[in-house]
């Protein structure tokens, strides 16, 4: 067991890589009487099309499979698996991402029980068709949900707007129709592809006692046995850096109109320590163009062009990113044009120097301090950085090494006319009026 | 937990020094009773007060501080508990020792005594830009509940069943009383907030209390003040309508369910409600989630939540806007089990377990820490988790019947969309 300590943060990290090819991460916190822990698998929403383990040609699934096979996680031949958490005292719980499948649970007893758990209920698939018909109806409900939400519209209408082809257009829950062709097989088929150990990460944190756990998740694992560890085979479509969409509206009942204007980056083949410097700094830089000390959001605030909803959000992953901005607005069209006009200012002149990446800098250390205070931040962070070759620990140092050269050229990347889309909710008859 | 030391009649500072965070957490809380009109004004005024002060002047200069001061959070809110309407400053700032840098907290103490103490003012009112702006978007704010459905389903049962009932006056107040509010009412509310209101200060830290205590001993001055004498709870009258359906352009249906129980939070049968809730609909092993989601495949959410201020229960589903019967129906069914004594040995002990889980989990955030202290100082002095453990662990089977018996379905609204009554 590795034993790695961030003086400065005043944490110390435990590591191993486990012969099956777990990578199990376990970090103690101090005070906590909370134990938290993230079994995630490197597949989410855009793994759609890849090489089955053991076959040949690659496969296509249906949309929205990966967030069903989490669903179907939790249901075993003996009952459902959270009556079993409850038993012990746990909250459990998953998500799906685009690119990521947690289970997690959080607990303040019987730790151990807890992660065996975790580890055997991801580990133990059990999908039969009669299973996988019956949670058609749940997910059906939990996608018409979503559709009722403008704001997951919006958020979802900007990223179909910026792509062509990626898999990240698609819905992560799939839709009403798409979850109806998926059956036990293309769940097995999936399982056995993406949830070997070796695609995996489990991640402790809290109130735990780092030797015993490890000791407790090896035996674990040595109990079971697993494949051979193999390169899993993913394919993607080739992607354009423009945006598929310039502009699109959608006629939804909504209190006042909504727009996010979308920019997609160039640069989506970055992994380990030049994405960290590269996503860092594209933070810093729509931090100081668009947060809340910006000379854009001072004008837009007096002007009424933006409300409290006014959010900017930039996210990179291998593949694919956006960087969004936008707001529930009045007036979506000045509103549009003034953000892309802000964009293009700063490509022609850029308008930051030492002072503001001093102050930026200040701020993003302040809210990494804040954010390790929640187990479940760190869980869920590192383990995303895990699968992409970085250590969130490093944030701190890659901050302080960022230099304001470094802000503008992680920018030029994401700026151009050609890589913007603007999508807007309307409500019908606010439509009509204009 | 936490030390307590009065600064003045009616102004309490509670400081737990701990170094479980790498931060301190600060907030001073104001609270008032509750009506519309004050719940409308209170709002408008914390977005006034967090916008800018005399010294820093517009919404730039003190966020460019609060950047500097390594990304201090600072955000005034507004919130509601029983008959009583809170105010509160919150701020989170690093604990300087893992900085280059001293004397931080100074700093933001200080800006905290700007916030409340120097406003930004001309004339004697406020600011009138920064007034008509923020009274705005506290209109806004109110306003898009609407696109949140579940909330303004909630919103809207309220509305019907209890009009007049503080259960059903939203924390930010009203759209009809913001927009009735002037700058002059406003000035006087916040002088009434500053020099009258009952004010509990909580720090969760690093920090020593005595400092604390000192620190805004001598810089805020709060004076001596009555503790509002708790407006007497009002009681729960029977809604006029038992059924309402409502219809909206949307997909899902809602469905909203309001029960009335006679215990409340400061009744010795409250911790029998929230097992009661529990077991009924509060978790995934409840027997709402087990047999309307994982039997029937009906629903993705439905549970139940306990209003214990008011003695409310409500059960919300998103469900087939063409199953309300069914789903009423089962629901319904479920409670009927529960008032039979119908409880497992495995529901009942899951149930606590949870309870507790979630108790001490809320006690591992400092906010967590700050809420729960200050929910219970009116029913025990120090508060520690084994104050309800105890109390759960004496709870029977038995007692959870009686109080679902207790129970009264008072009103069942459901929000569907429009093609699902074309289509029925």
């Amino acid at each position: 067991m590795h034993k790695v300590e961030f003086e400065q943060l005043d944490e110390t990290l435990y590591h191993e890589k486990l012969s099956n090819g777990l990578e199990v991460f376990i970090l103690p916190k101090k005070g906590f009487s909370k134990t938290f822990a993230t079994f995630t698998t490197k597949y989410g929403s855009i793994d759609n099309h890849f090489v089955p383990r053991g076959a040949a040609e690659p496969v296509k699934v249906p949309d929205g499979i990966a967030h069903f096979l989490e669903h179907k996680m939790f249901e075993k031949e003996e009952g459902d698996i959270f009556q079993q958490f409850s038993k012990q005292g746990a909250s459990a719980n998953a998500y799906t991402s685009f690119t990521r499948t947690a289970y997690l649970f959080s607990a303040t007893g019987k730790i151990d029980e807890n992660v065996e758990t975790l580890l055997d209920f991801v580990q133990e698939p059990y999908f039969t068709e009669a299973t996988v018909e019956k949670e058609k109806g749940i997910i059906a409900q939990e996608i018409t949900m979503y559709d009722d939400q403008p704001d997951w519209r919006l958020y979802f209408g900007i990223i179909e707007n910026m792509y062509k082809n990626h898999p990240v257009k698609i819905d992560i829950a799939g839709t009403v129709e798409s979850i109806q062709d998926i059956t036990a097989e293309h769940l097995y088929t999936c399982y056995n592809t993406f949830y070997h150990p070796s695609n995996m990460v489990l991640f402790v944190v809290g109130a735990v006692d780092p030797e015993g756990m490890m000791k407790l998740v090896k035996e674990n694992q040595s109990r079971k046995t697993f494949e051979e560890a193999h390169e899993i085979e993913r394919i993607f479509p080739d992607e354009p850096v423009e945006a598929a969409i310039k502009e699109r509206v959608l006629e939804m009942s909504v209190q006042k109109p909504k727009v996010f204007v979308g920019i997609k980056p160039e640069k989506t083949d970055l992994q380990g320590e030049e994405m960290l410097k590269h996503e860092l700094a594209a933070e810093l830089a729509f931090e100081l163009l668009f947060g809340r000390t910006s000379d854009f959001y001072h004008e837009a605030y007096e002007k009424n062009w933006i409300d409290e909803s006014y959010s900017f959000d930039y996210s990179l992953e291998n593949g694919f990113g956006y960087a969004i901005i936008g707001s529930d607005t009045t007036e979506p069209q000045i509103l549009a044009e003034e953000i892309k006009k802000t964009i293009a200012g700063a490509v022609e002149k850029w308008p930051f120097g030492q002072a503001d990446l001093d102050r930026m800098r200040r701020k993003k250390i302040g809210f990494f301090l804040r954010a390790l205070n929640s187990p479940e931040y760190i869980a869920n962070q590192f383990t995303r950085y895990t699968f992409n070759g970085m250590n969130l620990f490093d944030v701190v140092p890659a901050l302080e090494r960022l230099e304001v050269a470094d802000l503008q050229t992680a920018f030029s990347t994401v700026s151009r006319e050609s890589q913007q889309s603007v999508f807007t909710i309307l409500s019908p008859d606010k439509k009509e009026a204009e | 937990m936490f030390q307590t030391i009065r600064l003045a009649k009616g102004v309490n500072v509670h400081v737990n020094e701990t170094t479980q965070f790498k931060t301190i957490n600060i907030s001073i809380k104001f609270k008032d009773k509750l009506s519309k009109e004050k719940a409308s004004a209170r709002s408008i005024l914390a977005n006034v007060l967090q916008h800018s002060n005399e010294i820093y002047p517009s919404h730039t200069a003190l966020r460019m501080v609060l950047d500097d001061l390594y990304g201090t959070s600072l955000y005034m809110d507004s919130s509601k508990r029983g008959n009583e309407h809170i105010v509160s400053l919150n701020v989170e700032t690093v604990n300087d020792q893992y900085l280059s840098e001293s004397g931080v907290l100074e700093k933001v103490l200080n800006l905290m005594y700007l916030v409340l103490f120097k406003p930004n003012t001309e004339n004697g009112l406020f600011k009138e830009s920064i007034f008509l702006r923020e009274k705005n978007a506290v209109k806004e704010r109110i306003e898009s509940i609407f696109d949140d459905k579940t909330r303004y389903a909630q919103q809207r049962m309220m509305d019907l069943a209890l009009p007049e009932h503080p259960a059903a006056i939203p924390a930010n107040g009203t759209i009809e009383e913001v927009q009735k509010i002037s700058n002059e009412r406003l000035m006087n509310e916040y002088r009434t907030m500053i020099e009258t209101n009952e004010v509990e200060i909580y720090a969760v830290g690093d920090v020593k209390p005595e400092a604390i205590a000192d620190y805004i001993q001598d810089y805020f001055h709060f004076e001596d003040r009555e503790k509002a004498s708790a407006a007497p709870s009002m009681e729960l009258k029977k809604p006029a309508q038992q059924r309402v359906a409502e219809f909206e352009d949307m997909k899902q249906g809602k469905l909203h369910m309001t029960f009335f129980s006679p215990v409340t939070f400061r009744d010795e049968k409250f911790p029998v409600m929230q097992l009661l809730n529990g077991i009924f609909g509060g978790y995934a092993h409840s027997k709402l989630f087990v047999n309307i989601r994982e039997k029937e495949s009906m629903a993705y959410y439905v549970s139940s939540s306990y209003a214990s201020q008011f003695g409310l229960m409500f059960v919300l589903a998103g469900i087939d806007g063409k199953l309300e019967e069914k789903a009423v129906r089962l629901i319904l069914q479920q409670l009927e089990e529960v008032k039979a004594g119908n409880i497992s040995d495995v529901e009942f002990e899951q149930t606590k377990a949870l309870l507790i889980n979630q108790l001490k989990e809320a006690l591992d955030s400092a906010r967590g820490q700050i809420d729960i202290y200050d929910q219970y100082m009116e029913l025990t002095e120090a508060f520690e988790p084994d104050y309800l453990i105890s109390r759960w662990n004496r709870v029977t089977k038995e007692d959870i019947a009686q109080a679902a018996k207790d129970l009264s379905l008072e009103m069942v609204y459901f929000l569907s969309g429009k093609e699902s009554v074309a289509n029925a």
